[in-house]
């Protein structure tokens, strides 16, 4: 083969190596566009691509008692986490964790399944794991791919009181809570919020505000190791909350009512502060923290007793004899009657052909109104009532705050029923109700339901002789609403030694309640009022004074029997403390000038 | 025999050789860093498996520089029908990776494309080099076209449109070499191109006043012109019919490089996230191992189709256009080699290979940067990809083999 110069033309070769030069000089300035022109833009978008935001808790404020001593406090706990990207078969690993840790796996299942939000969320297994299993786990870490455990805040109670109730819980965020509440926004999922109680009622102060750690991320959204952390925003701690209660007086009531059901409020009158609260039987306050675990909660839910029922502010019961100064308000302020008119008592009234028995079935003799109140003697009442249009009667009730809310700083509260003539027809029917009704209103039975919350206020009025501060369990200055009563100052003075009466007269039913220190001087109203669950419900509603200072009480004791026996002494026992420990402090303060 | 190969060595061009040597070597540097965080011995890593596969490559590379041209001719055409039925081969096994491309040898997977491409080049080469072929009348298109088709239709069912388009790029190219009259490629590319166009309306429109100037300058016969025109506007009229017989993600994907943001976490996700590979590397770019965007594993196929936005990343701007340059004078050298040669085959042959290089990096760098459809096609030498580097590494045996001119 020879050589031939023009095998192939030149203009050829130029033409293709033309044509590849255009096609690299495209990919040239392509580049340069990309990695000189649009350099910045990209730089931040790459950067934007490795950057996620994670939210650092901020520790919940804490609650104190009145004295500064911590009710509920935080503490760090370890939570288990799954990655649903990173596992590669949950059926199989949730087992394996179960079987090294000692969790249970239907609630490892259960949490998976509740608490599933996307293949890259890490979803909480189970809280509360002990340093033996965070190391077994840990052991097995390779059979165990996207499983892994952090750090977490969580609420702890030193076990100074129990006031289970009246603090209340807190529990995570879950998808429900997000899809369903309006302050959902606020909120993602995981994070903590009041549920009951205190810690509901002031969310918004003790929760604070989250930070947030930017940290540098791979695809899959997970933290590098050794990754940089590219700036924090510190969290806001929440805001401590200063209650009211004082422990001591706190732990009385709790150990006092060991083993009873019912209900004991304890407060200062003269400003509305509870220094004690009780609901019982009560619950362990960590019960919703922690490791629930759920035959520890399927036991208290499902008992007949309702420990998770707050009876302070939710439980209805008749008055019973404490509603009979209401009536005697309505007599006197209407002056239907005056105090020296007397009944005679002979054990029982009768009405047509019905009986209504007093308590005392030998019968109280010739009372007046003093005795009948002292001595609570219920046929007085019966005659008394018969003389006072029941709408009368209900107003006074209503100016005392029964029949609507009590305004404690709780979430939530019943507000009871007060009949009067509408509500009456309402549920018998026009002309349907009798006279026996109103003789059962009388001495607060029948279709009369009230709070012990309601109670204390009332007690606070009486003690006040007026008007009342809201009751309250957070100090937060002067601006919780008051209640007023307008009542003559005659009935009031009339009404004040009647009540002192109970608690000092010869024949009181409420003398159990005075402390045998002279110097205290306390008045008040039993109760026993009848209920279609057995033995009656045991009332006491009373204060004791001290110079100028006070201190009410409201207690109800369930199917206990008489308010004088039971709850009475409780009473006294109260009021011994709490005037015990003025005088300690005031001895402090003695040595302290 | 060994003197006579480094006699032989003496007269090839050893630029070919040297800028193979060191875009291969830039290619196992980028590797090695996709490769520094994979979670296994370092024997399985992709670096070092690359590493080995060299040699394999240079041995392939010496082969196909020692046989003799004589034999390369002699061999062409029983390698062509050796390679149709190797691309039959993978449909007697099972999927891999939902294709049939790959055919299992142990543990190594074989893409028969990738030699098929070759032996296709040295069909067409001797069937245009002999030289008692009218290059002007309807054979030397005619049967050309069928050797690249049969291929392309076994390929193209696999399914793989990147190698089917690599395969067809050089006959035109060697058509026009072997001095088909311009007019007829034309008429070639002018269905493509009605098809192409046919879903941008301006486009179209532009497309056929551009089709009716070159036919009014060419003065074909006038009934010729005229069913020719109209032919082509039919086509394009009919291929949005076609284009609705095509698999859905071969229509996600030329849909896509419109506008990536379309579809920022299916097909366009890949291209998002290479140009920003790209974009953020910067003149300098981050450094080995640096690059956010590879090392956290934003880049998908890194090792392998997107190999260059790891190296626009890590490496910046210039060192892209370090081996833009190298590859400008490898196909430069090639094309030189084919204008020098003194040998009709040889010369075909040369410039249907440098095509497949040139194919392979214009659609591999245009596809990472966002400017054609995402391809899946491997850089030359660069990418991650054994069967690959082999083939390239002959290509390069094959060059410097035929390159040498044996007249004086």
């Amino acid at each position: 083969m020879l050589k031939t110069e023009n095998l192939v033309p030149q203009s050829r070769l130029l033409v293709l190596a033309g044509f590849s030069l255009l096609l690299i000089l495209i990919l040239v300035f392509r580049f340069f566009q990309l990695q000189v022109l649009r350099y910045q833009q990209y730089k931040v978008k790459s950067e934007a691509n490795i950057i996620r935001a994670q939210s650092i808790p901020a520790p919940r404020g804490l609650i104190y008692d009145r004295n500064g001593q911590i009710l509920v406090d935080n503490r760090p706990t370890y939570v288990l986490l799954a990655t649903p990207a990173e596992m590669t078969d949950p059926d199989s690993i949730l087992p394996i964790i179960a079987e090294h840790s000692g969790l249970d796996l239907s609630q490892l299942q259960a949490a998976y399944d509740k608490n599933y939000r996307g293949r890259f969320q890490p979803i909480r297994l189970a809280k509360d794991l002990t340093i033996y299993q965070l190391s077994r786990i840990a052991e097995h870490r390779s059979e165990l791919p996207g499983i892994s455990y952090k750090q977490f805040p969580e609420r702890y109670y030193p076990a100074v009181v129990r006031a289970a109730h009246l603090i209340g819980y807190i529990r995570e965020v879950d998808r429900n809570f997000l899809t369903t509440a309006e302050i959902a926004s606020e909120y993602r999922i995981g994070d903590l919020i009041g549920w009951r109680g205190l810690e509901k009622m002031y969310e918004a102060s003790l929760r604070g505000k989250n930070g947030v750690r930017y940290l540098q991320v791979d695809v899959m959204g997970r933290a590098m190791e050794g990754g940089a952390e590219r700036g924090v925003i510190k969290p806001l701690p929440g805001n401590d909350i200063h209650t009211t209660v004082d422990s001591d007086l706190q732990n009385l009531i709790e150990a006092e009512m060991e083993g009873y059901r019912g209900a004991v409020v304890v407060s200062l009158p003269q400003t509305g502060e509870i220094l004690a609260q009780g609901s019982f039987p009560d619950y362990p306050p960590d019960l919703f923290s922690g490791a629930t675990l759920s035959e520890d909660w399927t036991h208290y839910a499902g008992r007949p007793d309702n420990p998770l029922l707050n009876r302070v502010t939710h439980g209805y019961y008749p008055p019973g004899s404490t509603f009979k100064p209401l009536v005697a308000i309505a007599l006197l302020e209407n002056e239907i009657i005056d105090t020296s008119q007397t009944i005679t008592c002979t054990g029982s009234y009768r009405l047509g052909r019905r009986t209504f028995a007093c308590w005392n079935p030998a019968g109280h003799g010739k009372v007046n109104l003093r005795d009948a109140i002292e001595q609570s003697c219920n046929v007085y009442f019966y005659n008394m009532i018969q003389l006072t249009p029941l709408d009368v009667w209900a107003q006074v009730v209503r100016d005392f705050g029964f029949g609507s809310l009590a305004q404690i700083d709780l979430p939530s509260e019943q507000a009871g029923i007060i009949p009067d003539t509408d509500f009456m027809e309402a549920k018998y029917g026009q002309g349907r109700w009798t006279k026996g009704h109103l003789l059962n209103i009388a001495i607060g039975q029948g279709d009369v339901l009230v709070t012990p919350i309601q109670m204390l206020t009332y007690v606070n009025i009486l003690a006040n002789q007026g008007g009342a501060v809201r009751p309250h369990l957070v100090e937060k200055g002067s601006d919780y609403p008051e209640i007023d009563v307008t009542v003559s100052p005659d009935t009031w003075s009339i009404l004040q030694r009647y009540l002192l009466g109970v608690t000092h007269g010869e024949n009181g039913t409420g003398k159990l309640a005075q402390p045998r220190d002279t110097t205290i001087v306390t008045a008040g109203k039993t109760g026993t009022s009848e209920n279609p669950h057995g033995e009656p419900h045991a009332w006491f509603i009373g204060w004791a004074q001290q110079g100028d200072q006070m201190v009410s009480v409201v207690i109800l004791m369930e199917n206990s029997g008489h308010g004088g026996d039971v709850a009475a002494p409780l009473a006294r026992k109260i009021f011994q403390l709490y005037f015990q420990k003025l005088a300690e402090q005031e001895h402090h303060l003695a040595y302290a000038d | 025999m060994l003197t006579d190969l480094f006699l032989k060595f003496r007269e090839a061009s050893k630029q070919m050789l040297l800028g193979t040597i060191v875009l291969t070597i830039v290619g196992l540097v980028s590797i090695s860093s996709v490769s520094q965080h994979q979670d296994m011995n370092f024997v399985n890593t992709t670096y070092f498996r690359q590493l080995l596969w060299t040699i394999p490559a240079f041995l392939t590379m010496i082969l196909t520089f020692g046989i003799s041209r004589r034999n390369i001719y002699k061999f062409s055409y029983p390698a062509y029908a050796l390679v149709i039925l190797l691309l039959l081969v993978p449909y007697l096994g099972p999927k891999v990776a939902g294709t049939y491309r790959w055919i299992k040898l142990g543990t190594v997977h074989l893409q028969p494309s990738e030699i098929a491409k070759i032996f296709i080049v040295l069909a067409l080469a001797r069937y245009l080099s002999n030289p008692r072929l009218d290059i002007n009348g309807p054979k030397a298109i005619l049967v050309p076209s069928v050797l690249v088709l049969v291929p392309i239709a076994l390929v193209f069912q696999q399914p793989d449109l990147g190698t089917s388009i690599i395969i067809a790029s050089p006959v035109i190219i060697m058509l026009f070499w072997a001095g088909v009259r311009p007019f007829s490629l034309f008429l070639i590319i002018a269905p493509v191109l009605s098809i192409l166009t046919a879903f941008h309306n301006l486009s179209f429109g532009i497309w056929a006043t551009v089709m009716a100037l070159i036919l009014y300058l060419a003065r074909p016969k006038l009934v010729n012109g005229v069913i020719i025109y109209f032919a082509n506007l039919f086509l394009g009229l009919l291929s949005p019919y076609i284009w609705n017989a095509l698999e859905p993600y071969q229509q996600k994907r030329v849909m896509t490089v419109f506008d990536p943001s379309l579809d920022p976490l299916g097909a366009g996700y890949q291209i998002i996230q290479s140009q920003t590979a790209i974009g953020s590397g910067g003149l300098l770019g981050k450094g080995w191992g640096q690059g956010t965007q590879t090392q956290l594993k934003f880049l998908p196929v890194q090792e392998t189709d997107f190999i260059v936005s790891v190296i626009g990343e890590e490496f910046g701007f210039l060192m892209v256009l370090v081996i833009l340059i190298i590859f400008a004078l490898l196909l430069l050298r090639m094309l030189r080699l084919a204008a020098d040669s003194d040998n009709r085959f040889s010369s075909l042959v040369i410039v249907g290979l440098a095509v497949l290089f040139l194919a392979h990096l214009f659609v591999n760098m245009a596809m990472a940067v966002g400017l054609i459809p995402v391809k899946g096609l491997p850089l030359p030498f660069i990418s991650y990809g054994g069967s690959f580097l082999v083939a390239c590494f002959a290509m390069v045996g094959l060059v410097m083999n035929l390159g040498i001119n044996y007249s004086d």
